[in-house]
């Protein structure tokens, strides 16, 4: 099948996600990825700490672990449909950095994603494909700080390559 | 809709995200670090082009009362929160939406990313629950509230209500707005193709090289 032989022009791609985001946004609400991971960790916390969890106010107030939120499964979607497109396209391979200094960056890249996903209520994708779409003030605060941030990460990558 | 409903739409809506994103190769980093360091705007067009239609779809269904906007008060940590998540986002080499679909192709440096996001947003938690800021929803107003550093809840359907204009007026403007930089995006690279082609043609030689003079060996 051509679909999986070729590289998909990204504009075609995203403007087809955007309009699978509308029925979303119809349904649900717009897409979103940080509310998923952060209801995934909880739910990962609970079954390693059990009713230790309930200690920390965060998973009482904030988020109580719950296996029927719906933004889970947009992440769990995403692994499946990405499984499934490297599969048929033969891009399936076990790839990892070679280098230790690119494992120590993915650590601490992670790292400021989820405190930053946290602190702000908001991730990239609610950022550009919800609150900034809906007009929210908030989807403005977050691209400056997302595109000062990524300047910043540029800054100390090229350091670090040059370096 | 009931919960199922609701899981197993946004399981279908992930599977093709999740499809489409692994065949075009989008990210959402490279929509930003590229375009800061390389000036390559392969993905940041793909994401002007999305954040034009759903800001015309958005404000016209806000405009007639429908769909579900996102809810919350933001302020100081909005800006803050993602200031750090871009820093980390350029580090790890993927977003949210890569770490996921980067790990469907088997890449464990994404795999690993994502494990590390985790842990974040676990050490968060912790803090979290020492000092209850940024406020929890519960908790929120829709208000300023300057001394917790919030700024209340504002968006087209607030604009709207605010200025008695369609919502989907307000949206007109911000996708001309998008459409512009996008437009301004597109007269960039044909300026670095002609840019290209120039330095190409005069690197070209333009005769033909001339035939190597005959060497009379003076040992003849």
């Amino acid at each position: 099948m051509e679909f999986f032989k070729k590289t998909l022009d990204p504009v075609i791609a995203l403007a087809a996600i955007a309009v699978l985001d509308i029925f979303l946004f119809l349904l649900v609400g717009a897409w979103t990825v940080g509310g998923g991971e952060t209801m995934m960790t909880g739910l990962i916390a609970k079954f390693f700490m059990g009713d230790a969890l309930n200690r920390i106010p965060f998973w009482n107030l904030v988020f109580v672990p719950d296996f029927g939120y719906w933004k889970i499964y947009i992440s769990l979607g995403m692994l499946t449909g990405a499984i499934v497109g490297a599969v048929l396209s033969g891009e399936f391979y076990i790839r990892y950095p070679r280098r230790i200094s690119e494992w120590i960056l993915i650590t601490i890249g992670g790292l400021l994603m989820g405190i930053g996903i946290r602190l702000a209520f908001v991730c990239n994708v609610s950022t550009f494909f919800g609150l900034t779409p809906e007009m929210n003030l908030g989807g403005y605060l977050a691209i400056s700080g997302i595109v000062a941030g990524a300047w910043v990460g540029s800054l100390i990558y090229k350091k670090i390559l040059e370096g | 809709m009931s919960v199922v409903g609701e899981c197993i739409v946004a399981f279908i809506f992930g599977s093709a995200v999740g499809l489409l994103v692994q065949r075009s190769r989008f990210c959402n980093t490279a929509a930003i670090r590229d375009a800061i360091l390389f000036k390559s705007f392969r993905n940041t067009k793909a994401l002007l082009v999305a954040m034009i239609i759903l800001t015309v779809a958005f404000t016209t269904f806000i405009s007639i009362g429908e769909g579900n906007p996102m809810r919350f008060d933001v302020g100081l940590n909005t800006m803050a929160g993602l200031f750090l998540f871009g820093i980390g986002m350029v580090l790890a080499g993927a977003c949210t939406v890569s770490t996921w679909v980067k790990a469907g192709e088997g890449n464990i440096g994404a795999m690993w990313a994502l494990l590390f996001t985790f842990i974040g947003m676990f050490l968060f938690s912790l803090v979290w629950s020492v000092n209850y800021w940024p406020p929890a929803s519960s908790s929120m107003t829709g208000q300023p509230d300057l001394e917790a550093l919030q700024l209340g809840f504002a968006n087209a359907q607030t604009l709207q209500d605010t200025f008695g204009v369609p919502a989907v007026v307000f949206g007109l403007v911000q996708a001309l707005v998008l459409f512009l930089i996008y437009r301004a995006i597109r007269r960039k690279e044909t300026a670095q193709a002609r840019h290209h082609e120039t330095v190409k043609a005069e690197r070209k030689p333009t005769t033909p090289p001339a035939k190597p003079a005959v060497v009379v060996d003076a040992a003849q």
